[in-house]
């Protein structure tokens, strides 16, 4: 059975582009706009995988990691962050949050694969 | 110090605070703007020349498809380049992908850009207000009082323009980006 990944991002077109990267991939993927909305299909539906944005409107991604956390089914899904941000500030808190990989955008399609392949299989 | 003084420390601190706040955010503007300039220019190239690349090979395959519709069968030569040209769309459909991608990047440094203009506009609001207050028969301790008033203004719209205008975006070009990944720890 394919695997599940919520991609939560508040762009549009960078949801398409990263829905149509792992869909071509194999995986199913359940799309959010914002971390409040992510939240709310990680507790409908429990994914294999999260991989959000940072800075997003109504809920930021660390907020979402965090609250993800506290929820017993996702206390050891992989949550990757795919970020404009680089620093090394963000980055440690991202750890702290729960997060267990850190991407830079803009992403390379095959490099995504290849690391969801990695985390997931 | 004397009031004299104390009233010309005022103007001169109130003139330096609009002209550094005034000059930090419009070369910041100026930043984000050629940075935008710089991903939009590199990810129009990108994706003209992905696009062209993807085109081309599809024209390419076109023989080959037209022989198998009219029943024929393609030389092994011909089946080594149509397997060659689905990965070489591949890769153009991937480097395009990376490209779309600015939409994104562009975007937030206009929402910075565009917060900046709101935050000097409110900036400059805020000096006008002030300044249609005064009344010009004030005296000495008046225009200080106000002075001082204005300066505290100006200082708090500082800081709170600052605190939501993170640099979240430092990319100039749009190579893909670098991966960290921390898993031992969990799965």
């Amino acid at each position: 059975m394919a695997k599940t990944i919520l991609a939560v991002d508040d762009s549009s077109s960078l949801r398409q582009m990263v829905a149509f990267s792992l869909k071509a991939a194999g995986y199913q993927v359940v799309e959010a706009v914002d971390g409040q909305d992510g939240l709310e299909k990680a507790k409908l539906q429990t994914v294999d995988l999260v991989l959000t944005d940072q800075n997003m409107p109504k809920m930021d991604g660390l907020q979402l990691i965090a609250h993800l956390r506290e929820l017993p089914a996702y206390a050891k899904t992989p949550i990757l962050m795919l970020t404009t941000e680089s620093s090394d500030e963000m980055k440690a808190k991202g750890r702290a949050a729960g997060a267990n990989g850190w991407l830079v955008k803009p992403f390379d399609p095959q490099r995504l694969i290849e690391v969801v392949k990695k985390v997931i299989g | 110090m004397n009031r004299k003084k104390i009233l010309g420390s005022h103007v001169k601190r109130m003139l330096s605070g609009v002209s550094d706040h005034g000059k930090k955010h419009l070369s910041e503007v100026e930043t984000d703007l050629l940075q935008t300039n710089l991903l939009l220019e590199e990810a129009i190239e990108k994706l003209s020349r992905n696009f062209m690349a993807i085109h081309d090979a599809v024209n390419a395959q076109q023989t080959t498809i037209r022989l198998l519709l009219d029943g024929g069968t393609p030389s092994a030569e011909d089946k080594a380049k149509l397997e060659a040209m689905n990965e070489q769309v591949s890769t153009y459909v991937n480097a395009a992908i990376t490209s779309m991608q600015f939409q994104d990047m562009t975007s937030q440094l206009i929402d910075r850009t565009l917060k900046r203009v709101t935050g000097l506009r409110e900036f400059l609001a805020t000096l006008g207000t002030y300044g249609a207050e005064m009344d010009p028969e004030s005296d000495n301790d008046a225009i200080v009082d106000l002075l001082g008033k204005v300066s505290m203004a100006l200082a708090i719209q500082s800081l709170e323009l600052r605190s939501v205008l993170r640099k979240a975006v430092s990319q100039k070009h749009l190579e893909s980006g670098d991966i960290e990944l921390c898993i031992r720890d969990r799965f």
